[in-house]
């Protein structure tokens, strides 16, 4: 009891999203297109360090983690899929090649859709989506889970993610060794005008892409360029996925993201912050302790048996 | 010459003695912000044995000796509190929760042998602990502690201030869920925690933590240790989520073997 309050604020995203998934989640799918926004130079505002300051809140605009390829289309059993055409929803996050399929080796392609077909009655610990272990989310999903705050430093940009935290060194220094492989990876990242360009190595790959069981292997190596629009109210994530294990070629996932602050409404998915107390002095939003292991019994779809 | 020699030998000697002179002074003075508060980023780790066991204690199986880091030596319990020490230390072995890999908690978190990074700006500090890889965020922007006062957080809310160069934050709503270190000391939810952060040089803080807990101890105490910043060349913090260990084995999803 002395925790519920605080199980139920970590439980009720996931169980609002299967919820949603099949009425549209409108509350989550805020957009269905993916803006233009261009590489280029940055005319806003910089941090002392000369950086672009692009720090706060950020969320991307189009779906969770339900389904990496038709985002708004429903997770994998969905009881209530979207209804109408393919074209009236968001398309797909792979956008390279055209297709918007992954392209997967033949093995691969088995795979994931194996995944896909025991998502929703996991018979097997392999087929529970990492997530609903409290896993981190890693990359790419960790840009389609929650909103997530940015923060920078002299020599660093900080993720802090619902599930997950990711350093991006921007000091030049080598890759960590390749035998050690981690959740969120290893990154390191320089800016060109209003663009971070980040190399993503070390990455254990054990996150998947999401409910659909896209994936990759340990040997992907991402090259990330997050596109700032001068506006400061959006970006897009732009991401090559080169991995020779699982691909047939290198491929592009791009996720576009919006900006979230004290003039919109405080939001249980997008914006998880919790207005400060500050008397007397203008609202202020602020990030709020995320944990989540300790907090859940298991919520896999009762497919663990125990929360450790 | 003998003149010209003595001349360059003082000439050397008083290079030295600058040199020394500046060498000191800069292990002297300590990272500043630009707006004149100490600078506490950085990877920063004890050398001591305070998680194994706050007390002065002598080797144990899997614990090292250690003289203790609590004024005093001991910790103030009430009596009423005795129980659930004397339970916890025997059931170390399962019931620590740093076994399961959960958030360590304020103060523990901080003296965990395992690294942890400061990144500061003048709003707040964000700290980052490899173990668990939990975060934890020091507001130093004037707010107050949440109205709302049931919030049970794993690692407390906290609100900075500087007295001079020493950041002093307050630590409140916590839950009881986190234990001090791995002999099974404790608190409640009514915890009350109030570090003091010092950088006596560039690259040592003193840390000092005192803590009020009127359901377990019958007097405010106070615990101290040293961090140490992490010089090697290229040293980052390397995630530790231990509690994924038990399922890594069925991601991602690999090539069927062949018969």
């Amino acid at each position: 009891m002395k925790y519920a309050l605080l199980a139920m604020i970590a439980v009720l995203p996931i169980s609002t999203v299967a919820q949603q998934a099949g009425q549209g989640g409108e509350t989550i799918q805020i957009s269905k297109t993916v803006p233009v926004i261009l590489s280029g130079k940055w005319t806003g505002p910089r941090l002392p360090d000369g950086q672009p300051d692009v720090e706060g809140h950020w969320s991307n605009t189009i779906a969770n983690h339900n389904n990496w390829t038709d985002p708004q289309g429903g997770a994998p059993g969905d009881a209530h899929p979207p209804q109408g055409p393919r074209s009236e929803r968001a398309p797909s996050r792979v956008s390279d090649p055209a297709d918007g399929q992954v392209p997967y080796q033949p093995w691969a392609r088995a795979k994931q859709q194996e995944f896909a077909a025991n998502f929703s009655n996991p018979v097997k610990p392999q087929y529970v989506e990492p997530l609903a272990r409290c896993a981190p989310a890693g990359v790419p999903k960790s840009f389609t889970w929650h909103g997530y705050e940015i923060r920078q430093y002299p020599g660093y940009v900080l993720f802090l993610f619902n599930s997950g935290t990711r350093i991006i060194h921007l000091d030049g220094k080598r890759h960590l060794p390749e035998s050690i492989k981690l959740w969120n990876a290893d990154s390191r990242g320089h800016w060109e005008g209003n663009t971070l360009v980040v190399d993503v190595t070390n990455n254990n790959a054990k996150a998947l892409f999401g409910r659909t069981g896209d994936f990759a292997s340990d040997n992907v190596h991402i090259v990330e360029r997050y596109i700032f629009d001068n506006d400061r109210k959006h970006y897009n994530y732009v991401a090559q996925i080169t991995d020779p294990t699982v691909y047939t070629r290198p491929w592009t996932a791009t996720i576009p993201a919006r900006r979230w602050d004290e003039a919109d409404t405080i939001n249980g998915w997008h914006y998880e912050a919790s207005v400060a107390n500050l008397p007397g002095k203008a609202l202020l939003h602020e990030h709020e302790e995320r944990v989540c292991i300790e907090n859940n019994g298991p919520f896999g779809q009762v497919a663990i048996p125990e929360a450790h | 010459m003998m003149t010209k020699l003595h001349v360059m030998r003082a000439g050397g000697l008083l290079m030295l003695v600058l040199l020394v002179t500046e060498t000191f002074a800069a292990e002297g003075r300590i990272p500043r912000l630009s707006n004149g508060h100490p600078d506490f980023s950085g990877i920063w780790q004890t050398t001591s044995a305070a998680d194994y066991d706050l007390e002065p204690h002598s080797a144990r199986p899997g614990t090292p000796p250690g003289a203790g880091v609590v004024e005093g030596d001991s910790i103030p319990y009430l009596p009423s509190a005795q129980t659930q020490r004397k339970k916890n230390f025997e059931k170390r072995a399962q019931d620590d929760p740093r076994l399961k890999c959960w958030t360590l908690g304020t103060p523990r978190g901080i003296y965990y042998p395992e690294p942890f990074q400061i990144f500061q700006r003048p709003r707040d500090l964000t700290l980052v602990f490899q173990f668990g890889h939990s975060v934890r965020t020091i507001h130093t922007n004037g707010t107050l502690h949440p109205t709302k006062t049931d919030n049970e957080y794993w690692l407390g809310d906290s609100r900075g201030s500087w007295q001079g160069d020493t950041l002093v934050v307050d630590v409140t709503d916590f839950t009881d869920e986190t234990w001090l270190d791995r002999a099974g000391n404790f608190h409640s939810t009514a915890l009350h925690v109030v570090e003091r952060w010092t950088l006596i040089d560039a690259n040592t803080i003193e840390y000092k933590a005192t803590l009020d807990d009127p359901q377990v101890y019958s007097k405010p105490w106070t615990l101290g240790v040293f961090l140490h910043r992490h010089r090697e060349k290229d040293f980052q913090l390397i995630e530790d989520y231990c509690y994924t260990l038990g399922f890594d084995q069925f991601y991602p999803p690999r090539p069927d073997e062949k018969p």
